[in-house]
């Protein structure tokens, strides 16, 4: 074997060397970059020199770098952060709706107990115009307090138009730089080569996009192609499909595919999923029990009424202004009167008489036609949003813990370790200090023997 | 396992004890373990129901605070007249005497002509503005003197009132007879007219309710009289009908030593306990006139003595006597009453105290836990960070220089 060889397989060493070492800067310099997925160098032997009767070794040549992915796991993250976010948008919305329900000196039960305290109070003097101005204004309170608690819902409602817009933009700026990395990414495997830092942007720009949406992820030729719960195309090579966001007949905004149908119904988790769950369901719902609570709780109360007499002798009228049907009637439920003598306490038409008060609190104790009495319907239903806040809650606090848990995993195959790195650092410096000795080994082999001609001719 | 950054597993544990520090301290300063409807929602709906059942102990207490004074009123009220009754019927007892004189009669008379006012004054008894044996109508007093006439406001010789004029619809007329003791009312309906109303009256003569005698007719001012034919027999009208205006009592036909009762029947009950109520006031009629007619005995013994024979005497004294041991008998449930509402103020006390440590126990925290759940969380997160502080800048380079 020739010097020239030696010294050719000394400077391919070399160039090893430095390419690993470049590899280990590169991981150093991304070991806290978002999504980065740690790059090793790909040494090969050169094919042996064969030599006569024997072969012999040639060098290292850098083939490459390879990215360290795990796409199984990477899948799984996806999927877990969809669930974390879905829970999340609906624990925000939730924890804002929760306090409403809470026991104040303003909330609903606090009301109704109001109220049916100062009917007791008006029976051991039914004639005191105090005591039946204190009626009033407790019912005045208790139907302020639905007022209350319907706005919270619905305002809430309405918020989550503006995060549905929000999310809907944010998705189509993703899906767009998602299709754009598409062809770039397929041209570098096309060529065998790895994806790298182009594969990483897009892997974390599609986490982003988990975070909002549930999407499932297909691997192909032309790139990564991506479509919604429901089979929406969102991303296809090089194309990106835009979603829409329009306001419906109910006043919520619904979203739209590429083709103009309503796909609203069809999306489930990310941060948009949570959104229209709460949004279209959990608020409604509450929204619903909450309405048929009013609108039978005023029924039941102005039917006691219209079973005394007011203090004028007439037969009673209605305490309550309720819609005939039970929507909205938590929003617009307001007093029918301002005039304590209207209250029906009389059973008989007398002034004093205080029997029919007994009809009118007895209203607390007895069912409604939803099956339980006002106070326990109430209670279902802080049953019902404190329910729902803690599942939100505990699904956050699980899907995270399970997110980190899979991070973990993801970190140990693709994160960087500085440790790992610097002991690489090291090799890689040890390699090339080893390979440029073999260069001025060389060269003063070369140097020797160049002076024996020259020695020889003196 | 290959482990490359230990910092999110490191931040992930921090924010982990963080949380629990947050919650300790959040359930030291409030006492509560239920600081929001998430942190249990069942206690946080069995709270709502504790709560609203808390209201009413406490509705249930102020009810006992309003109503014991009113019936011990009342009571009190009995209690001074079965002492003047019993005065009364000393009295009476001593004129019956065959040998006492008439002069003396007529100042034993005189003396239960006292006893009379002295009762009066207690069945006009009130309470806060509230007339404690009005019945329901408890606004104004009771017993008013009686007389032999009254005339509505409604009706002049121009205009005059007829048999024919219809009565309002729906409009009540009442007629209360001091002799008797008991109380005609008449509610009109559609298509009734003072006609109609003269039936009535009449019935309720044959009936017994009014005395003999009494009757509705148009006098000579066109006006509506109600009155009777005795100038003993007095009687108290009132009516809310338009069409008749104000019933007054004609000037110089009230009856010396009559009253009628004017309130009326009712009973009013107030819930004190989820399945007790008790009645909040005894109607004066039950107390003094629809059973013995104790005013009634009273005015005849006045009589009696000032006119009668001793026989007479005797017999109205032994009316009184009756109505004596009869007002004696009503005073009995009041105490029960009264008996109750103490009792039951002790239990809705110790109902309360039942209820805040069943509520404390509900959404509270034992200080003590507390306190161990917060010293806990505290080593927790010192421990995390102090790891967190000891581990995360240590790396192979420390050694490489």
């Amino acid at each position: 074997m020739s010097l020239s060889t030696s010294l050719s397989i000394a400077v391919q060493s070399l160039n090893a060397a430095s390419g690993s070492l470049q590899a280990t800067n590169n991981n150093i310099a991304n070991a806290n970059t978002p999504g980065y997925t740690r790059e090793v160098p790909i040494l090969e032997e050169t094919a042996p020199v064969n030599e006569g009767t024997f072969s012999a070794g040639s060098g290292v040549e850098l083939k490459g770098y390879q990215s360290i992915r795990d796409e199984l796991l990477q899948t799984q993250i996806q999927q877990e952060t969809q669930a974390q976010s879905g829970a999340n948008a609906q624990l925000a919305s939730l924890q804002q709706i929760q306090p409403t329900f809470t026991t104040s000196t303003q909330d609903i039960g606090t009301e109704m107990s109001a109220l049916f305290s100062s009917l007791s109070s008006l029976s051991t003097n039914p004639g005191s115009s105090t005591s039946r101005q204190a009626v009033l204004t407790a019912g005045q309170n208790l139907a302020t307090a639905f007022n209350t608690a319907s706005n919270t819902l619905t305002s809430q409602q309405t918020g989550l138009n503006t995060q549905v817009s929000q999310d809907v933009s944010q998705i189509n700026q993703l899906t767009q730089q998602i299709a754009a990395l598409n062809p770039q990414i397929a041209e570098l495997t096309g060529s065998g080569q790895d994806g790298g830092t182009l594969q990483d942007q897009q892997d974390q720009l599609v986490l982003q996009l988990s975070a909002l949406t549930s999407v499932s992820v297909t691997k192909g030729d032309d790139g990564v192609t991506l479509a919604t719960g429901n089979g929406t195309p969102l991303v296809v090579g090089s194309q990106s499909f835009t979603l829409q966001t329009t306001t419906g007949s109910d006043g919520m905004t619904h979203v739209l595919d590429q083709n103009g149908t309503d796909i609203t119904k069809s999306l489930s988790s990310g941060d948009l999923g949570g959104t229209i769950q709460t949004r279209d369901t959990t608020i409604p719902g509450l929204l619903s029990q909450l309405d048929t609570l009013a609108n039978q709780f005023g029924t039941a109360m102005n039917a006691a009424q219209a079973m005394g007499y007011d203090q004028n002798g007439s037969a009673g009228q209605n305490l309550f202004t309720i819609p005939a049907t039970a929507a909205g009637s938590a929003a617009s439920i307001k007093m029918a009167t301002s005039d304590p003598t209207l209250i029906a306490a009389s059973s008989d038409g007398t002034a004093g008489s205080n029997g029919n008060l007994a009809n009118l609190s007895a209203v607390q104790t007895t069912a409604l036609p939803a099956g339980q009495s006002p106070g326990n319907a109430y209670a279902s239903l802080v049953y019902q949003v404190g329910s729902l806040t803690s599942n939100a809650n505990a699904e956050s606090t699980a899907t995270t813990a399970s997110l980190a848990q899979l991070n973990n995993q993801l970190s140990s195959a693709s994160g960087v370790s500085i440790d790992e790195e610097s002991a690489n650092l090291i090799t890689y410096q040890q390699a090339y200090e080893a390979a440029a000795r073999v260069v001025t080994t060389i060269q003063s082999m070369f140097a020797v023997t160049m002076s024996m001609g020259t020695a020889a001719a003196e | 396992m290959r482990v490359a950054n230990m910092l999110p597993d490191i931040q992930y544990q921090m924010q982990q004890s963080q949380q629990a520090l947050a919650t300790a301290t959040e359930q030291v300063s409030t006492g509560l373990r239920v600081n929001q409807l998430s942190d249990d929602p069942a206690a946080s709906a069995n709270m709502v129901r504790s709560l609203a059942y808390s209201a009413n102990v406490d509705q249930y207490t102020s009810n006992v605070s309003s109503l014991l004074p009113q019936l011990q009123t009342a009571d009190s009220a009995i209690s001074s007249i079965v002492t003047s009754l019993n005065s009364a019927v000393t009295l009476g007892t001593s004129g019956a005497s065959s040998a006492i004189l008439t002069g003396n009669k007529q100042a034993i008379a005189s003396q239960v002509q006292s006893v009379l006012s002295s009762v009066i004054a207690q069945a006009n008894a009130s309470y806060q503005g509230v007339y404690v044996f009005g019945g329901s109508d408890s606004t104004t007093p009771p017993f008013v003197p009686a007389s032999t006439t009254y005339t509505s406001s409604q009706g002049s010789p121009a205009s005059p009132l007829a048999t024919t004029t219809a009565l309002t619809a729906g409009s009540v007329t009442t007629i209360s007879d001091a002799t008797t003791g008991e109380t005609m009312t008449y509610k009109a309906v559609a298509g009734d007219t003072i006609a109609t109303l003269q039936t009535a009256i009449a019935s309720a003569v044959s009936a017994g309710t009014l005395s003999a005698g009494t009757s509705a007719t148009i006098n000579a001012n066109g006006q509506l009289s109600i009155g009777t034919n005795s100038a003993a027999a007095g009687i108290a009208v009132s009516s809310n009908d338009a069409v008749l205006g104000t019933m007054t009592a004609a000037a110089g036909t009230e009856v010396t030593n009559a009253y009628a009762y004017v309130g009326n029947s009712d009973v009013n009950t107030v819930q004190v306990g989820d399945s007790m109520n008790v009645a909040t006031n005894l109607p004066g009629n039950q107390l003094l006139t629809s059973g013995p007619n104790v005013i009634g005995a009273l005015t005849n013994l006045i009589t009696s003595l000032q006119t009668g024979s001793t026989a007479q005497i005797g017999t109205a004294t032994t009316a009184v006597f009756s109505g004596l041991t009869y007002v004696g008998q009503q005073r009995v449930p009041l105490d029960n009453t009264i008996s109750q509402l103490n009792s039951q103020d002790s239990y809705l006390g110790q109902e309360k105290v039942t209820l805040t440590t069943q509520q404390t126990a509900l959404v509270g925290i034992n200080l003590a836990d507390a306190a161990t759940n917060l010293s806990q969380a505290q080593l927790d997160n010192s421990a995390v960070l102090a790891a967190a502080a000891k581990v995360l800048p240590q790396t192979l380079l420390d050694y490489l220089k």
